[in-house]
C-alpha cells in the first residue's frame, strides 16, 4: 500500500518541485495539494493522508495554526512543517503546535525525503538546530522545550489567531466574516478582544505584531534579507 | 520552437518546480541550473542559453546585479525574472537592469510559459500578481 502525502504551499511552483521530488520515491504518492492552510485542513479531514507537509507562511491560515487545528481534529496526523527560518521562536511554536518534522525550505531537496521516511517509521525529524534547542532545554531546566504558549502569544484563542492573520493580511471584517462563516459583528467583537488583549491600538500595530510573531511573513527588500541558517547534516529523533 | 534555458534560484525545490514546468514544453530544454548570481554568470558564459530565468534575492550576488552583468557579458541572452517581489518599484529596477520579462513567483505556474516564449522572441512580458499582463515588442 502506498504512503499517501498531502502537500500544502501557496506557491504552485514549489508544490511542483516538492511533488516531483517525493514522487521519485517508490511507494509514495501525492494524494492532494492545497494552496493555503484552510484548504489543507479540509483535504486532510477528507483524505486522511499518512503524512502532511505544510509550509509555515501560507495565506488565510498559516502552517502553524493549520497544524494545531489538524491535530485538534485528529491527533494521529503526522505533520512536517516547511520553513524559511529555524529561529528559536519558530522552532518553539512548531513544536508547541505538535509538528513531528521540521525542514528548512532551502534544504528541502536534501532533507524532505529523510523527514518523510522518519515519520513513516514513527520517528521525528528535526534540523540539528532544533535538536540543539531541545537539548539545551533539558540541560537548563531539566525538561525539554516548554509546550506552553510562547511568551509573545499570551492569550489568543485559536479563532483569534486566525482572525489576527486575516486582518494582518489586509482583509476587512466583512471579508473575514465571509471566509470564516461568521457574522461581521462577531468578527468585530473578536477584533476588539484581540486589540485589547495585545494592547494594540491600530491595524498597523496588528500587522507589526503579526510579522514579529511569524503569523504572517513578508519578503524583505534586497540587502535586508536575513541569512537563512544552513541546517547542516540531518538528524532524526526516535 | 527550441528554447535553451538556464534556471537560477537559490532554492533547489524551486529550481526543480521550474524545471518540471519548462521541460513539459516540446523543444524546450533546461540546459543548466545555478544557485546564485556568480554561478549564473559562469553557467551563462559556458552554456550560452537563449533565456535565463532569474530569481532576485539570492546569496553571493543578487539577481539585479547578475542581470546587469549578463547584459554585458552575454548580450544575446534574454533575462526573465521570477521573483517573490510583487512591486512596481522592483519591476522598474529589473527592467532598468536589462531584463525583458518579469513574473511574480506566486503566479509563475500560470505566467511562466507565456513569459519564456515572449522573451525568447525578444518581446517584453510583465505580470505582477494583481495587475493585467503586459506584452510588447
Amino acid at each position: 500500500m502506498k504512503l499517501r502525502i498531502l502537500l500544502a504551499d501557496d506557491h504552485e511552483i514549489v508544490r511542483r518541485g516538492l511533488s516531483s521530488l517525493l514522487q521519485k520515491h517508490e511507494g509514495w504518492e501525492i494524494c492532494g495539494e492545497a494552496s493555503d492552510g484552510r484548504e489543507a485542513l479540509e483535504l486532510a479531514k477528507r483524505l486522511k493522508p499518512d503524512v502532511i507537509i505544510l509550509d509555515i507562511g501560507m495565506p488565510n491560515l498559516n502552517g502553524l495554526s493549520t497544524t494545531r487545528q489538524m491535530l485538534q481534529h485528529d491527533p494521529s496526523f503526522k505533520i512536517i512543517v516547511l520553513t524559511i527560518t529555524d529561529s528559536d521562536q519558530v522552532i518553539r511554536e512548531a513544536l508547541d503546535a505538535g509538528a513531528r518534522g521540521f525542514v528548512l525550505k532551502s534544504d528541502a531537496a536534501r532533507d524532505l525525503v529523510s523527514a518523510v521516511e522518519a515519520l513513516q517509521s514513527k520517528r521525528m525529524f528535526f534540523t540539528p538546530r532544533v535538536n540543539d534547542l531541545v537539548l539545551a532545554g533539558f540541560l537548563e531546566k531539566g525538561h525539554p522545550i516548554s509546550r506552553t504558549e510562547p511568551p509573545n502569544l499570551p492569550v489568543l484563542t485559536t479563532r483569534e489567531r486566525e482572525i489576527t492573520q486575516l486582518l494582518a493580511e489586509g482583509k476587512s471584517s466583512k471579508e473575514v466574516a465571509s471566509l470564516l462563516n461568521l457574522s461581521t459583528k462577531t468578527v468585530e467583537t473578536h477584533r476588539s478582544n484581540i486589540m485589547r488583549k495585545l494592547s494594540l491600538h491600530s491595524i498597523r500595530d496588528l500587522v507589526v505584531y503579526a510579522i514579529k510573531n511569524n503569523i504572517i511573513q513578508i519578503e524583505m527588500p534586497i540587502g535586508m534579507k536575513n541569512e537563512i541558517p544552513n541546517g547542516g547534516s540531518q538528524t532524526t529523533v526516535a | 520552437m527550441t528554447i535553451r534555458i538556464l534556471v537560477v534560484d537559490d532554492h533547489p525545490v524551486v529550481r526543480q518546480g521550474l524545471r518540471t514546468l519548462l521541460e513539459g514544453q516540446s523543444g524546450w530544454e533546461v540546459v543548466g541550473e545555478a544557485s546564485d548570481g556568480v554561478e549564473a554568470l559562469n553557467k551563462a558564459d559556458t552554456l550560452q542559453p537563449d533565456v535565463v530565468v532569474l530569481d532576485v534575492t539570492m546569496p553571493k550576488m543578487h539577481g539585479l546585479e547578475a542581470c546587469r552583468r549578463l547584459r554585458q557579458s552575454t548580450p544575446g541572452v534574454e533575462i526573465l525574472f521570477v521573483t517573490q517581489h510583487d512591486s512596481p518599484q522592483m519591476l522598474r529596477e529589473a527592467l532598468d537592469a536589462g531584463a525583458r520579462g518579469y513574473v511574480v513567483k506566486s503566479n509563475a505556474a500560470r505566467d511562466l510559459l507565456d513569459a519564456v516564449e515572449a522573451v525568447s522572441q525578444h518581446k517584453v512580458f510583465v505580470a505582477l500578481a494583481r495587475r493585467d499582463t503586459l506584452t510588447a515588442s
